[in-house]
């Protein structure tokens, strides 16, 4: 029960775009067409999931223990970025289709925010090994909701007689706007 | 080879001057965190049981509450940490109690990410301030719309319900749960 | 961007961040932040502040280490300086001003992942003398604070009916919502275009302008 309360509170309740900010970057910038949209979901769902294992793992074995919260950032953002070089290594090793399809994503989700906001929140709320996976997948699931919904909208939008200084990113913030206030019909699922 | 090298003795210079610079701001700022917090605590615990001159924090399992002593020593009553869900997120909110537990004797909300305008207002005095007074038994109920009339009944906020109706049973779950440590 | 060859004035390097390269209105870099603790001016102008101290600092010291670091290292290094510097930051705000710290929660911690630092660190920082940098580094954090200050304000005072604490009216509760934050930066961002347009009063044929009515909301 508690887990499913991370799922669903992480994954639409606060989805980690439309009501923490975090991974705005990527959802403004590849969020034009629906497939595109999706690769780079799955791609950060991957890295989240491990990121929140890891992180953990260092957080919980290594910088509590020894007293040393204040390396907390400076260690979290490292692994991030050598998980996803390691990922990216490895998908292009293993399977050279998937990497086609993801490989360029990959670097950008370096400085996605959502990474290491995750990784942060799941320290900060003090969650337990199994909480912190759920929770980064909560996250991963909800990214890529968001990040599909704005692709299937922008799509449609192409056809739409958008005012000329509103094409591109003023729209599409508009647009991810509505969708917060969309979103917010699910908050109160929580306290049930 | 020597490239290499390079590499590694740069970034480990790098990561060991970071690590050091880093542990010397730390030590700096530790002392004044840790006042900060114990600054907030205090404030919350003399707020929600006025008259509180010295405390004592106890913790039993995920609850933690506060013995809290007037001027003479004399036991005051209790000011309990409650947690809970709310309408979007976590809420963290204390209450204080009498020492024979026979009404509460304030309420302060502590954290809350309820939505700004609605139910954000459970921070404010209009809503907090009813729980100063309240009858501890039976448990705390709600109201919508009318003025409450049984001695354990708070009026819910307009449009916010929902949040209202959280703080009423955050505070009666952990009530509850601190009745049981006794 | 300002190459090594084509030396501009240090004038324009200060002062293209203002304006012309506005990290947020024009680069649309450090989304996350603008966006999330933007509730308030006071928010807006702290938050605008941290993150122009580590942007400022990192890049001097970046720009002062740039000949030491082998290339293939150099994102690395960037980020343990940014991460070093944030962590100070961070550490002074918990320390001194823990209502400020409390009120900007985890972003404080994510301006490492803002997109600016990193971006003035690997295009400017990297091939520019420490003194450029600096002045380079000081003209994007004062462009980037007085975005998130001009977003701030403009919520505040439609969303509580407040500036800085003062003024007083109905508010319009969505702005201070997550979705006030992207309307209001998709709003103006569209207005800067615009005015953008008409400063520079180019003779090519602007097609279809947008009606008045559509940027006064």
């Amino acid at each position: 029960m508690d887990l499913l309360i991370i799922f669903i509170s992480a994954a639409v309740v606060n989805n980690f775009v439309l009501s923490y900010f975090l991974g705005i970057c990527p959802f403004l910038g590849v969020s034009n067409k629906l497939e595109k949209a999706f690769s780079m979901g799955a791609a950060t769902t991957f890295v989240m999931v491990l990121a929140a294992m890891v992180t953990w793992l260092i957080n919980n074995l290594i910088l509590i223990p020894f007293g040393l919260p204040f390396l907390q950032y400076v260690s979290f953002i490292i692994v991030i970025a050598s998980l996803v070089q390691f990922v990216e290594m490895f998908i292009r090793k293993t399977s050279p289709t998937l990497y086609r399809s993801l490989g360029i994503f990959l670097p950008l989700i370096t400085t996605n925010c959502a990474i290491l906001g995750l990784a942060l929140l799941s320290a900060l709320r003090e969650y337990n090994f199994i909480q912190s996976v759920i929770f980064g997948l909560a996250a991963g699931v909800g990214f890529t909701l968001a990040l599909c919904i704005m692709a299937g909208i922008r799509e449609e939008l192409d056809l739409a007689p958008v005012p000329e200084h509103f094409k591109g990113a003023p729209i599409t913030l508009i647009i991810a706007g509505l969708l917060a206030l969309a979103f917010m019909g699910f908050a109160g699922m929580l306290s049930g | 080879m020597k490239k290499i090298a390079k590499m590694i003795i740069v970034l480990s210079v790098i990561g060991l001057v970071s690590g050091g610079v880093l542990a010397v701001v730390y030590q700096w700022a530790q002392p004044k965190i840790i006042a900060n917090q114990i600054k907030e605590t205090d404030a919350a615990v003399f707020k929600v049981l006025p008259g509180t001159k010295s405390y004592k924090k106890a913790v039993s399992g995920d609850l933690t509450y506060f013995n809290c002593f007037d001027k003479q020593g004399r036991k005051l009553g209790t000011a309990i940490l409650c947690k809970g869900n709310g309408y979007q997120g976590e809420i963290r909110l204390m209450v204080g109690v009498n020492n024979d537990f026979s009404k509460f004797t304030g309420m302060i909300v502590l954290e809350q990410l309820e939505t700004p305008g609605l139910g954000a207002k459970i921070a404010e005095q209009k809503f907090y301030g009813q729980f100063t007074g309240l009858a501890t038994k039976p448990p705390i109920e709600y109201v919508k719309a009318v003025k409450p009339e049984k001695p354990n009944e708070i009026q819910a906020i307009t449009g916010a319900t929902i949040s209202s109706r959280a703080v009423v049973e955050i505070i009666n779950k952990s009530v509850k749960q601190w009745l049981e440590t006794k | 961007m300002a190459g090594n060859k084509v030396k501009k004035s240090l004038f324009h390097e200060f002062i293209k961040g203002w304006w012309d390269e506005n990290p947020v209105f024009r680069q649309l870099l450090g989304m996350c932040p603008t966006l999330a603790v933007t509730t308030s001016a006071i928010n807006g102008l702290s938050m605008g502040l941290a993150t122009s101290f580590v942007l400022i600092c990192s890049s001097f010291i970046i720009s002062l280490i740039r000949k030491l670091i082998p290339n293939q290292v150099r994102i690395a290094s960037y980020i343990v300086v940014i991460a070093t510097f944030v962590t100070m930051a961070d550490l002074f705000l918990k320390g001194i001003f823990p209502d400020i710290s409390k009120a900007l929660g985890p972003f404080v911690p994510l301006i490492v992942v803002n997109c600016v630092i990193l971006g003035r660190a690997e295009l400017f920082a990297s091939k520019n003398n420490p003194g450029r940098a600096f002045v380079d580094a000081f003209g994007m954090g004062a462009g980037f604070t007085i975005a998130l200050l001009v977003l701030g304000a403009v919520r505040e005072i439609f969303g509580s009916g407040t500036i800085f604490g003062f003024l007083s009216f109905e508010p319009l509760v969505i702005m201070i919502l997550p979705a006030g934050a992207f309307i209001t930066l998709g709003l103006l961002i569209g207005l800067m275009n615009y005015l953008k347009d008409i400063t520079k009063a180019k003779e090519q044929p602007a097609p279809a302008c947008l009606p008045a009515g559509r940027q006064a909301r």
